[in-house]
């Protein structure tokens, strides 16, 4: 958690490569690896994921190639065959109900057109496809109603297993009800200023963040 | 007028992405009044080009003994005239000012005198897949489509075989009439050995669309300087009410590689009459290929063109469409993808006399070779009775290779003081943000940049009104641009 502009976006995006920025100095290891050698799709073969706060829109490419490509460049990395489509389309049909959406949403064109609500949900179905190790999610629940929200804390709660992590920024606390998080921490102009258990959610939502920028 | 020409410097560091207008520009009500100059097409030279001339006589020479029927006779005569007249264009005529002919021209042009033989026939029904009309050479053979198959009063044929007076005399009346044809407007209608007529009668709606093949056959190698020439010519009438789909697709044979197909579609669309129309050109990446569309349409009628071209050294597409009558809808769809050492151009033309027209285009092309290039020339005329016109255009370009080249001139010309248009250029590498999308979920930069360039082009192929049509194309676009990528590794 954090003010506006305090650097949480930023933060996840250079972990995952954002070509917008450079790294100037200072090491990120991941699994005993360095990120920064990497390239971004190398890193999220690694098992880092982020949903994007908002994603684009990519007209002509339907969702389910989009996702099929994505799986089999993972299967090719983990050197397991790659799947066929109807083979992929059995593997994802499940998943859809994970997230609560049609089978048409697998046929429209990734993004395009798609409501708030619906393009949060497709990165959650994107991280339910690919599976990661650690997933980081820039504020999934802004711009969802609450059932939309429900839908997908239900998701995140279902991925969720002993061996990976989420990594989940926000504003509202609405959402750590709904996934309980173990530690919360707060950044402020780029540095991690305060760590504590869910309860910090609490003491942010009475007091702001002048009461934890003060202490 | 301004011309825009765009060389993309460098593939990795810019993205010159550059905008005559914003694109997405919210169309808004002009009251904006552009003075506008008449642009004659191409400046009529009073003297005689001897090598028009020459191929006149070499056309002329060409066509079959046999008497031929009256509008035929009477199109051969006025293109007869009107080739001697003009002259071979150069790049000093404006709508020639980027694209080099001289290909042709420095060829040893040969009008195919006869069809192929009975042999070549067989191996080209052998090779349609769906029921078609096939021209090879620009002859018009016996289709395996069988005419039981149409509704009541439909036509679909050679005009020789023609028995009715009454739509003879319609053709007559329409065929040719037309005073924006250039040098190669006249070149088929002296050199067509037949015409096929689609006559649509009044109220008829036609369930399955009118399949035509056009089959390069005789074809000589790369190296050679020789070049057969064929000009296939259609004419379509929809009277009033009536619904048509046109499918035209243009092929080489199998190891046909330099020749040259010289096309020319003529549509009237009736009052409240549809047309959908459906343009896909595969010739050999050696040959030339010239192509007229002519459409004229009364009121409350509807033509709707979506077209794809991939093949060709020289690919032309001349568009013009008349609005005969108001609110008609005009819907024109383009993509054009080079892969090799090619150019592909599109010249259209929409001219709009009458209230309330709806018109909207959209062009889009790919450059993935060095020397390749596509040209545009759109223009939309809104002329002083064409109040309340809604006119949209969008080119949008994609340039993957250094040096690769597009040269793009929309135009809109406005009369009319209460009208809605917009139009808008781009010319870009591809989307930074896109392609991180792609890396973000694991996959790789070459891929994504072929899925991204895919779907460029899949927005128009998309369009398509047939889903065999579009397979077949989405097929052969992502075999030209796979043979790109291994060409270029």
């Amino acid at each position: 958690m954090g003010k506006n502009g305090s650097g949480k976006s930023t933060f996840s995006k250079v972990l995952v490569g954002h070509p917008d920025y450079e790294v100037t100095g200072g090491d990120v290891v991941f699994k005993g690896e360095n990120l920064l050698d990497m390239e971004p799709e190398e890193r999220s073969l690694a098992g880092l994921f982020m949903s994007f706060q908002s994603p684009v829109e990519i007209p002509g490419v339907n969702n389910i190639d989009f996702l099929h490509m994505a799986y089999n460049a993972r299967r090719k990395k983990l050197g397991e065959p790659e799947l066929g489509p109807l083979e992929f389309y059995a593997y994802i049909y499940p998943k859809l109900d994970l997230v609560n959406m049609k089978t048409d949403f697998l046929n429209r064109n990734v993004n395009e057109g798609f409501s708030g609500g619906e393009r949060k949900r497709n990165e959650i179905l994107q991280l339910a496809v690919l599976g990661a190790d650690l997933a980081i999610l820039d504020e999934i629940d802004s711009g969802l109603d609450v059932d939309a929200l429900q839908d997908v804390a239900k998701a995140v709660n279902g991925l969720l297993t002993p061996t990976n992590s989420v990594l989940m920024i926000t504003h509202y606390r609405r959402l750590l009800e709904v996934i309980k998080p173990t530690f919360i921490h707060i950044m402020e102009n780029g540095r991690i200023i305060k760590t504590g258990d869910s309860s910090l959610a609490e003491v942010l939502e009475e007091k702001g963040y002048t009461a934890i920028s003060a202490a | 007028m301004a011309a825009l020409t765009f060389i993309h410097q460098n593939l990795l560091h810019s993205t010159p992405k550059l905008t005559t207008s914003k694109p997405n520009l919210k169309p808004k009500r002009t009251k904006t009044k552009l003075s506008i100059q008449t642009i004659r097409e191409s400046p009529q030279a009073s003297f005689t080009d001897q090598f028009v001339l020459q191929l006149a006589d070499s056309l002329e020479d060409s066509l079959p003994s046999s008497s031929s029927s009256l509008p035929l006779q009477k199109l051969r005569d006025n293109s007869s005239e009107a080739l001697l007249s003009t002259q071979w264009p150069s790049r000093k005529d404006e709508s020639f000012r980027f694209t080099d002919t001289s290909f042709i021209k420095n060829s040893d042009i040969n009008p195919i005198s006869h069809p192929p033989n009975s042999l070549d026939l067989l191996e080209v029904s052998r090779d349609t897949q769906f029921e078609s009309f096939n021209f090879v050479d620009g002859f018009l053979v016996d289709s395996s489509f069988s005419s039981s198959k149409l509704p009541d009063g439909v036509y679909v044929g050679s005009l020789s075989k023609l028995s009715s007076e009454g739509i003879l005399k319609r053709v007559c009346e329409l065929l040719g009439d037309f005073e924006w044809g250039d040098l190669f407007w006249s070149v088929n209608g002296l050199g067509a050995p037949d015409l096929m007529v689609v006559y649509v009668p009044e109220g008829c709606r036609v369930e399955n669309p009118i399949y035509l093949k056009y089959i390069a056959v005789e074809g000589a190698d790369k190296g050679s300087k020789k070049m057969p020439l064929s000009n296939p010519r259609v004419f379509v009438l929809v009277e009033k009410g009536g619904e048509v789909g046109i499918v035209e697709e243009f092929v080489g044979k199998a190891g046909s590689e330099c020749y040259w197909t010289n096309s020319v579609l003529e549509v009237v669309v009736g009052e409240g009459g549809k047309v959908s129309h459906s343009y896909v050109q595969k010739q050999s990446l050696s040959a030339a290929h010239i192509k007229w569309t002519s459409v004229r349409q009364e009121k409350t009628s509807t033509y709707e063109l979506v077209e794809v071209s991939t093949g060709g050294k020289l690919s032309r597409h001349n568009v013009h469409v008349q609005q005969l009558g108001s609110d008609t809808v005009t819907e024109l769809t383009t993509f054009h993808l080079s892969v090799g050492d090619q150019t592909q151009d599109l010249h259209s033309r929409i001219v709009l006399d009458h209230p309330r027209g709806y018109s909207q285009q959209l062009h889009k092309c790919i450059v993935a070779h060095s020397s390749g290039q596509a040209v545009f020339d759109g223009n939309v005329k809104v002329n002083r009775y064409a109040q309340q016109t809604d006119a949209g255009q969008l080119t949008r370009s994609l340039l993957l290779e250094p040096r690769a080249t597009v040269n793009v001139k929309p135009n809109l010309q406005i009369i009319a003081d209460d009208v809605k248009c917009s139009h808008g250029a781009a010319i870009s590498d591809l989307e930074d943000s896109q392609l991180f999308y792609f890396q973000a979920r694991g996959i790789d930069l070459e891929t994504a940049r072929e899925a991204l360039v895919f779907s460029f082009g899949a927005e128009v192929i998309d369009k398509l009104p047939y889903s065999f049509v579009q397979k077949q194309v989405k097929d052969h676009v992502k075999a030209l641009l796979k043979s790109r990528r291994k060409g270029s590794s």
